[in-house]
């Protein structure tokens, strides 16, 4: 689906957000997983064609980003993290503008808009101006739209970010329904878990890890991580707080000491390696 | 090309916002219509018909002036020309949209400038005809200056004051709501770096008010082409 060749982007001001990424990724639903700052949206949106690298390369849908954005930009649909919507307009024209901007007719535009717009319970809210619409709302406009544009492959950038736990649900659903590949990009553990059929740990613009949860989390079979406000007490700390990883059948003994019991998630991979997530 | 996506971007963003925002339409109508109260008022009624054809010209300047700011808003905060970026539409597609929008924009203030026209008898075939002309040639030159402008900008807080200045220094400066002949040619001349000068002098020869000065049509021709293709280029389409 995409690769990317020693991909880096330095900004002006010599901030570095990407290190010579190189990565492939054939997985249909992938997630870029890493906290504020990591490089994780200068990753998606160099790979959409947004932002020029400052060297390295990347192919996506079998096209150079540099020398092919516009047969790239025909197969792509693209959702930026922080893309508003137009207070005046209604998810109804917002859905039609966007379509329109991508080559359909106005009566195929309509039809999708509707189809979309029902399959993510927005239906009743079509003819509303959005300014009327809550932050949670105003998110799915955005989801709608690239579930009616329904492309080759969807990037869509931190699609969940300030929705409540419902409307996430709701995305998360509708994520699901998209008919061609996605990448995603979050800083939610439990969303890149619940979604994604292959990770990519991205820290400080390199790749950590890349795999499936399950594969990625093996390393921690039969382990839980304890935690505990006590200094010395653990490996790793995190904050004020200190953690370690022990076997599953010795937590009781960890409890009655005055630790802190914790199923293992994704987050235990950056903790591992000394990277403080958010919670 | 994707004139369909210019025309459906016109109508929501255009139509639709005057629609639903009539405040829009009052703000831009406020500035030429209070220097038309005032010019009436100072020359006794005498300059009105000069300043009810800078009406129109002002008006469609102070709206795509007031684009920069708009350019920039869409560009930066809502982040709606990314959302583009990522589709096979080109930055002339956008730009052409949002040219069309102002065009919309400044709609009920034409119509009522046309009114005020035909009350006091300034129009004939012929000077209609010109000053269509004239004010989509403007349009295209003023939008097209902004947007170059706007794409410039890297923080919305600068944005505001940049379209204000713009929007008086390039519409009240130049012979727009006077007549040009209280000018010295030279002066004339170097005003031209406003697209609203030769359009206003212009339109001051064409209504019959003054000489036709024939030198500001190449000039305004060339503004036009010039501007467009600072915005096209200029635009930041793909971000380095």
């Amino acid at each position: 689906m995409l690769s990317t060749e020693n991909l880096s982007k330095t900004y002006k001001g010599g901030i570095k957000a990407l290190d010579s990424v190189t990565l492939t990724v054939d997985k249909r639903l992938v997630a870029f997983i890493g906290r504020n700052g990591a490089g994780k949206t200068t990753l998606l949106r160099i790979l959409s064609t947004q932002l020029k690298p400052s060297s390295g390369t990347a192919n996506v849908a079998g096209y150079d980003i540099l020398k092919q954005p516009d047969q790239i930009r025909r197969k792509i649909v693209s959702i930026p993290q922080e893309a508003s919507t137009l207070g005046v307009l209604t998810p109804m024209e917002h859905m039609k503008l966007y379509l329109i901007a991508r080559g359909f007719s106005v009566l195929q535009a309509n039809e999708e808009s509707l189809r979309a717009l029902r399959e993510l319970e927005m239906y009743d809210a079509r003819n509303r101006p959005s300014d009327t619409l809550s932050g949670g709302m105003k998110r799915k406009v955005f989801v709608a739209m690239a579930l009616a544009a329904n492309d080759e492959i969807t990037f869509l950038d931190e699609p969940t970010t300030g929705l409540d736990p419902v409307s996430r649900f709701e995305v998360w659903a509708a994520i699901k329904n998209l008919s061609g590949n996605i990448v995603l990009t979050t800083h939610y553990m439990e969303e890149a878990q619940e979604l994604a059929e292959e990770v990519i740990l991205v820290e400080a613009g390199k790749i950590l890890e890349k795999g499936p949860v399950k594969e990625l989390l093996r390393r921690f079979d039969g382990k839980v991580r304890v935690e505990s406000i006590l200094p010395g007490s653990g490996d790793y700390q995190i904050g004020r707080t200190y953690v370690k990883y022990v076997k599953q059948e010795d937590a009781e003994d960890f409890v009655k000491k005055g630790y802190n019991v914790r199923r293992i998630t994704l987050d235990d991979l950056f903790i591992v390696r000394g990277v403080t997530i958010e919670p | 090309m994707n004139p369909r996506f210019s025309l459906a971007f016109a109508w929501y963003y255009g139509f639709r916002t005057i629609k639903r925002g009539p405040s829009y339409v009052i703000a831009s109508l406020s500035s030429p219509l209070t220097l038309l109260f005032l010019i009436y008022i100072i020359s006794k009624g005498e300059l009105i018909k000069y300043a009810v054809v800078g009406g129109f010209l002002g008006l469609v300047a102070s709206v795509s002036f007031a684009s920069v700011a708009d350019a920039a808003f869409l560009r930066i905060q809502l982040r709606i020309q990314d959302l583009f970026v990522a589709t096979s539409i080109s930055p002339t597609d956008y730009i052409l949209g949002l040219t069309l929008s102002y065009i919309i924009f400044s709609m009920p203030g034409i119509i009522l400038y046309a009114i005020i026209g035909a009350l006091i008898h300034i129009f004939t075939l012929e000077s209609i005809i010109a000053l269509v002309l004239l004010l989509v040639i403007l349009t295209v030159s003023t939008a097209g200056l902004s947007m170059t402008i706007g794409g410039a900008v890297n923080h919305i807080r600068n944005v505001w004051g940049i379209s204000a200045i713009m929007s008086v220094v390039l519409t009240v400066l130049p012979p727009t709501f006077y007549p040009y002949s209280y000018l010295p040619k030279y002066i004339i001349y170097i005003l031209a770096i406003s697209p609203t000068t030769p359009a206003a002098v212009l339109a001051q020869g064409f209504f019959g008010f003054e000489p036709i000065m024939y030198t500001m049509i190449p000039i305004m021709l060339v503004e036009m082409v010039f501007f467009f293709a600072l915005a096209r280029f200029f635009t930041r389409w793909r971000e380095n």
